[in-house]
This record gives C-alpha cells, structure tokens and sequence, in this order.
C-alpha cells in the first residue's frame, strides 16, 4: 500500500484529504502542525508529501527545504493559498514536485498524486479500452463495439483525457488547463466544455448501449463502466 | 531662516514690501540731500566770486546755508522711518485682503472630507489667482469624488456578487438537514453547493487578477504574439457556443499582426469579447473578427448583429460589475467581469478598448500598439 504523509494545520480539511486518500487506497498519516510534519517525514518512509505552505510555527517551505538538504527525495505535492507566480517558483525551486493553489477541487488532487506516484514509471499507453469502446492513440482511431466513432480533434483529445483517468473524476479546471491550454482561471470555458461534452457523449454514448461518460454535478465527469 | 521660514505670507509679504521700500527711500533721500548740497555750494561759489570782482561779500549766506541743509537732513532722517512705519501698516492690512480669499479656501477645504466630497470651493472672482486655483481644486475635487464613488460601488457590488452565492449554500446546506432525505436528493443538493463553490472560486480569482493588476504587481510576459492567431484559436475554442446557436463566427486577418505582449492575458481579452458577443447576439446571426495590422498597431475588432449596447451603457459597460440586464446576463453565468478584465488587459499592454454602434448590434474594438508602453 502507497504511504502518503499530509501536512496540513486545517483540520477540517485535512479530514478531507485523508478521507479522500484513503477512498483510494492510500495508508494516510496526517500531520497537524509542521514540527510534527517534519519529525515523521525525517524518520519514517513514505512515497508522497502533502505539504501546506502556512502552517503555524514552521512554514512548508522551510520544511521542503530542510527535507531536501538531508537528500530525503519523497515526492512533495506543495499545497497553497498563495498563486503569485513568484510563490509557486520558489516552491519548484526549493524541490517540490508539483503545486496546487487552494481552493483545488478533489479529483484534480488525486490525479496529481497519481502523476506523481506514477514518475519514472512507463504510463504512457498509447492503447485505451473501456468496456467496448477503443481509443487508438497512433491511429487516431475509436471503435465502440464493431462501429468507427468519428470524432473532431478536440473530442478526441477530450475522449483520451478521460480515458486516461478512467475511473476518477476528472473537474472542468483540469480539462480546460489541460486538454483546451488555457491555465487562466478567469477565462470562461465552463460552457464551451459541456457542449463539447455533450457531443462526444452523442457519438460515443449511443442508445441502446452502456453509458461510459457520466456527469458529476458539481464536480465534473467520469468515463467508468457501470454507475458514475 | 527658521523663523522665517515659519512666518505667514502676510507677514513675509509686509516685511519684503517695506525692506524694499526702505532701500528705495533711502537712496531716494541720498540722492536728494546730495543734490541740494551740490545746489547750495554752487550758490555759494558765485556768490565769493562776485565778491571777487568788488561786491560786498555776505558774510551770513554760508551760514544759513549750512544750517539750511541741516534741517532739509533733519526733515529726512525724521521723516523717513515714519513713511516706512505707515505705508508698512498700510501694507500689512492691505496684504491680509488680498489673502483672505485663500484663508475663506482653506476654511472651506478643511471642511470637506471623504464623506463630502460633494462639496466645492467658493472663490469670490473666478478669473484672478485664487479663481484659479480654487477651479485646479475643485476639478482635483471632482476627480476625487468620482473615484471614491466608483471604489463604493465596487465594493458593495463585489460583496452583493460574494454573499450570493455564499447565502445559496448556506440555504441549500441547511435545507438539506432539516430532513431525513434520499440519497439522489443529497447528492443534488451538494452538487449544486459545490456549482456555488466554483461560481465563487472563479470569481474570487477574476477579482484577484484584476486587484494585481491594479496594484500594478502583475508582471507581463513580454513575446512576440499574433493576434491573427489568437483569434482563431478564441474562435476554434468558443466556436462550439456559437455552433449551437446556430452562429457563424468569421476570422479575418489582414496584415501582420504580431504586437510585443503575454500572450494568454491577450487571449484572455479576446475570448471575454468572443464570447460576450456569441453569448448576447440573436441565434442564428453571424459575428465577425476581423484582426487588422496597422504600422505601429494592431486592432481586433468583434462586430456581432443585434441587440446593441444603448448609448447610455457605453460608458460603463467595461466597469466592474456594471451589467445592463441584472437577471439575463447572470442567468447566463457570466460574473459581470469579462469586460473589465478585456479593459485591464488591453490598458496593460497600452492599448485601448472601445465599443460603437454597428448596424444593429455593436462592435467592440481592442487596439495593441505594437511597442506595448
């Protein structure tokens, strides 16, 4: 079992993330303040930090700094409220492995843990399959069943993206970063990402067949066999 | 120096106007009390020289002129410290009339405060010195007043747009604990929290984005970006809203069009624009950009087909939060910001933002020079 470390001084939300990791499969060891965070990370192993920046008494950063020096190589996943562009590359520098900025939706999380439990794994399958549908990554190609499903660039682009996190939920924030490129918040994509769903879904989700591509209100989508 | 660096002008004013007065009389009574001497000795010279030739010599002239000049002295040695006494009075009173108009301004100026702003200043003739700078004053004035009023509206409107979606949740959250309830039934209500909560997130962020950006601690890529191809791309992403709509959204690009800037701030405007005009203009109708380059600038320009901004909007639209229909652009998920955020990323790269009637609907104009200031 994959052993994830949380730093996190906000117990409400720390309870989340736990609670959250551990639906995946994860042992969870939290820790409330950053003494603690930084004693349990030095002695003992663990294959994934969660670390918040503002934490009482010892910031994360001083922690990811520390960590680093004594050549512990953990991956850090860097939580924080902070999105200024200079935050996030002191952060990188110091070590971290990735960042979130707060507030992040859940399956956005866990697919950056997966990322990085992932690294240095071959990941890139360039074959996907749900149920029977088959997404050809080379040939460009999507079969359901025994029918070719044509689809537009971008709906095979939206398609691949969902099969790759086949099983979790994937938010509108991921794929519009993501699969449209566009990182700034502020943009509107929200509708154009529904639409964009809804034909795909048209093409791949045929009456009469099992549905693979289910909308979570308010948080997203998920491509699975069986219920969302 | 202290003291008088310290001194009114009044007093600074009066103490100038009799030292030069004083000067002036001096050298004046000088001059005069020379001239008169000269005048006396010559007299007298003609006098011992008509003595000369056989005349009686009067023996009393040289002593009466002498004493003759001691009195014209005395008369302007006493006379003097009194002038300058009296006129320095005179001055004295005749500077505080002239500057009782600006002691009235400054009575008047230290009553307004942040909450009266409306207030102006009085000035009793506007064409002299204080006229004028009562008007430089009351135009500060009015500069002031609007910005105050524009930051209250601000504020009030971005704290109405936060408590609404906060006071959903709450509602939907207590709602859903009065009862025992089924599980479809809560997976709906906290689904549709978790609609309020990104509605929130992304409002939250576009307010940040632009507070930055009026802080002025927003830094700008610099690159080369052509803005031919940002429309397209805008146009290839949102061109799916417009689809369903049954809209055609036409790219024209003429000229070179590459300007020195960031590249997703740019991208950020034009899709605000793109995407005003596939979201407000009539199903069916089609929306042009035409992206043109010019020498020294490029502009993009959004022509859509109806309904058109009323003249009395044009001003605003591009403020914060000003919305011309309350319900119908809040029903369509807009935050009542994308316009700002254009303004601020164009103002930012030294461009300009403009909208003009265009048959019956409108077009939006975004101009980038292309040495961004």
């Amino acid at each position: 079992m994959l052993r994830v470390l949380v730093v996190e001084d906000e117990r409400k939300l720390a309870d989340v993330l736990a609670a959250a990791l551990q639906a995946e499969r994860y042992d969870v060891v939290v820790a409330a303040t950053g003494e603690e965070g930084f004693y349990r990370a030095n002695a003992e192993l663990f294959d994934l930090v969660l670390l918040d920046l503002m934490l009482p008494r010892r910031s994360g950063l001083e922690i990811l700094q520390t960590l680093r020096q004594r050549r512990i190589e953990t991956p850090v996943l860097v939580l924080t409220a902070r999105d200024g562009v200079d935050d996030r590359v002191r952060g990188l520098d110091l070590g971290a492995d990735d960042y979130l900025v707060k507030p992040f939706a859940l399956p956005e999380l866990l697919a950056r843990v997966r990322a990085l439990m992932r690294r240095g794994r071959p990941m890139d399958a360039l074959r996907f399959k749900a149920a029977d549908l088959e997404l050809d990554v080379v040939a460009r190609r999507v079969v359901r069943g025994d029918r070719l499903v044509d689809l537009t660039v971008r709906e095979f682009e939206l398609l691949e993206y969902l099969l790759r996190h086949q099983g979790h939920l994937v938010s509108r924030e991921m794929l519009a970063r993501d699969v449209w490129k566009e990182p700034r918040r502020a943009t509107p994509l929200d509708n154009v990402i529904d639409v964009q769903m809804a034909r795909l879904r048209r093409k791949v989700d045929l009456e009469g067949v099992p549905r693979l591509i289910h909308t979570v209100r308010g948080v997203g989508f998920v491509l699975r066999e069986g219920e969302p | 120096m202290s003291w008088w660096s310290r001194a009114s002008i009044r007093v600074r004013l009066t103490a100038w106007y009799t030292a030069v007065l004083s000067a002036m009389l001096v050298v004046y009574a000088s001059a005069t009390y020379v001239a008169v001497r000269h005048e006396f000795r010559e007299q007298l010279e003609d006098q011992q020289a008509a003595a000369a030739f056989g005349h009686e010599p009067d023996a009393d002239s040289e002593e009466r002129m002498e004493e003759q000049l001691h009195e014209i002295l005395v008369v302007l040695v006493l006379g003097l410290p009194l002038i300058v006494v009296l006129s320095g009075s005179g001055g004295y009173l005749l500077a505080r009339r002239a500057l009782a108009p600006i002691d009235n301004l400054s009575a008047e100026a230290r009553r307004i405060t942040a909450d009266r702003l409306d207030a102006r200043l009085t000035a009793p003739n506007q064409n002299d010195e204080v006229g004028r700078l009562a008007a430089v004053f009351n135009d500060t004035l009015a500069r002031l007043e609007s910005s105050f009023d524009q930051l209250r509206r601000f504020t009030a409107d971005a704290s109405h747009e936060l408590r609404t979606p906060l006071s959903v949740i709450r509602g939907i959250g207590e709602m859903g604990l009065r009862e025992t309830r089924s599980a479809p039934e809560y997976k709906d209500a906290i689904g549709s929290m978790l609609e309020e909560v990104d509605r929130l997130t992304r409002l939250v962020d576009t307010l940040l984005q632009l507070s930055r950006g009026d802080a002025g601690t927003l830094r700008l890529a610099r690159e080369a970006v052509d803005l031919g191809e940002v429309a397209r791309d805008v146009v290839s992403s949102l061109g799916i809203l417009a689809d369903d709509r049954r809209q055609r959204v036409d790219v024209h690009v003429r000229g070179e069009a590459v300007v020195n800037g960031d590249r997703l701030v740019l991208r950020e405007a034009v899709t605000n624009v793109v995407d005003n005009a596939i979201k407000y203009a009539p199903a069916g109708s089609a929306i042009d950009v035409s992206v043109e380059g010019a020498p020294d600038r490029v502009s993009v320009t959004v022509t859509d087909e109806g309904p058109g901004i009323p003249a009395e909007h044009r001003d605003r639209i591009f403020d914060r939060f000003y919305r011309i229909d309350e319900g119908r652009s809040r029903e369509m998920g807009g935050t009542g910001l994308g316009l700002a955020i254009a303004r601020w990323a164009v103002t930012a790269h030294g461009g300009e933002i403009s909208v003009a009637q265009a048959g019956a609907g409108s077009a939006f104009r975004l101009i980038i020079p292309r040495r961004a200031a």
